[in-house]
Order: structure tokens, then sequence, then C-alpha cells
């Protein structure tokens, strides 16, 4: 079964990011791509992305001649997308174990940042429309 | 470059679908396969997924030993992805333009066309953070 785990964060958690020691980043992104290496390894791993940030976002709407209208701006109590995973594993309690190990990523003190992280069943196909 | 096309709404908003006629809905999905179908042929596409719905959301936290701690309960006003495209754009107004055209998906007259959230998916942090 596919899942998605999903690491998201409020604009005001990014912009400190880059007040992070070079040492502390190094680490947050070590254990990343530690984890990241284990996954692939063990064949659970099916994609992986990681987003830029919120300042680059743009939410985009269809004017009535079908044009792009966008917009930067969004609410303070929005939640971003940081990055996902998504991987291939038998069962729940794998997926929540593997969420579990993430959520555990350093922050800028080195303890761990046990962030919360979003998981759902990714859909194998589109829903049967009944045609 | 890679960009995201983000399609969120949130938990009102999904149940909402349950309320759209078969034919509504049929049209609905035959567009979203017909721009599946221009992404893939004109050679975008990089990856599409649907979630499931947000009523088996967990979020999870490791707890003190790193053993997973799952909970369920999440703030009414929470946006939940419903589903993503990666595509790979020469520029952001191209991004913007087929984030448009799915913004323009069939629905319901009465709420107008739906937001689609737009971000470029860099290479990796930068070299000198590894």
């Amino acid at each position: 079964m596919k899942y998605i785990l999903l690491m998201n964060t409020m604009k005001a958690n990014c912009e400190p990011l880059a007040g992070w020691s070079q040492k502390a980043f190094q680490a947050h992104c070590g254990f990343m791509i530690a984890i990241d290496k284990e996954l692939r390894e063990s064949g659970e791993i099916v994609a992986a992305e990681g987003l830029s940030f919120p300042d680059q976002a743009r939410l985009v709407r269809a004017d009535k001649d079908g044009l792009p209208i966008t917009d930067g701006i969004f609410p303070e109590g929005k939640e971003f997308l940081a990055g996902f995973w998504i991987i291939d594993v038998e069962t729940k309690e794998r997926a929540y174990a593997i969420a579990a190990r993430v959520s555990a990523a350093p922050g800028p003190d080195g303890k761990p940042l046990n962030m919360p992280i979003e998981v759902r069943q990714v859909m194998s196909g589109r829903p049967s429309s009944g045609s | 470059m890679k960009y995201i096309l983000m399609m969120s709404g949130t938990k009102a908003d999904v149940e909402w679908y349950a309320t759209w006629s078969k034919e509504d809905l049929q049209a609905h999905f035959a567009f979203m396969h017909a721009f599946n179908k221009e992404l893939r042929d004109s050679g975008v596409l990089v990856a599409t997924e649907g979630l499931a719905f947000p009523d088996e959301a967990k979020v999870v936290r490791a707890g003190k030993n790193g053993e997973p701690i799952t909970d369920g309960v999440f703030p009414e006003s929470k946006e939940f992805l419903a589903g993503f495209w990666i595509i790979n754009v020469d520029s952001p107004e191209q991004a913007y333009k087929l984030a448009a055209k799915v913004s323009s998906a069939p629905g319901r007259k009465e709420r107008g066309n739906q937001p689609i959230e737009v971000r470029p998916i860099p290479g990796g942090p930068p070299p000198e953070m590894l």
C-alpha cells in the first residue's frame, strides 16, 4: 500500500531556518539523506521531494477566459507543505514508524524536532466515476 | 525547472463532493483524465497522485523513545492536500498556465474556480550545506 508522509510547516517556522548554524543544518540534512538511503535500500521509497520556501508559493486561479490569476498572499495560519515522501509498505504501522523516524530529525539545538508528520494513503488509481 | 501544483481543501470542502450528482462527478473526472493525458503526451508530467480522504489522515510524532504517537484530530480550518501534479516546465508562466487549466475543472458554479498552489521544487539543499 502506498502512503504519503507530509511535512507541513507555518511560514514563520521556515524563516528562522536561515538562522540555523551550518553545523545544525548539515546534521538535519545528513539525517534526512540517511533515511532516504535506508528507504531506497529497503525498496520502500516511491518518491520524495523537498519544496521551495513558502515565499515562492503562488495561488493560481483561472479567470473567466481561462487565463491564470496569480496571488502570493496567504492567510497567516496557512500550513505550507515543506516536503513529502511516498512510501510503499505492507502496513500502516510501518508507515507510522517511518513517519516517527522523520519526525525526530535534529533541530537547531541538535535535539529531535519531533515535528508533526501527516500520513495518508495514496490512491493507486483515480476514483471510479462509474463509467 | 520542476513545479508542484497542489489542490487542497478543508474536510468540509471534501465532503461537499459527496453532494455532487453523478453527471457532475463524471464531467469532473473526465476533465482530470484529459488534463493528465495532455501533460503526459506533452512530456511535462513527472508525477501525479490523488490522496485518500482526510478522514483517513493521521498526524504522527516521535515519542521520547522514537516510537510513533498518532493523532487523528485536526483543526476544522486545516487544509488537506487532495492531490498534486509535479511538472517539468521552462518557466513559472507555463506552470501558472497549467494550474489555471486545472483550476477550471468543471464543478459547481456557485464556488467558482478552484485555487491551485504552485511552488518550484529546487534540485536539493545548497551544496555547501551538505
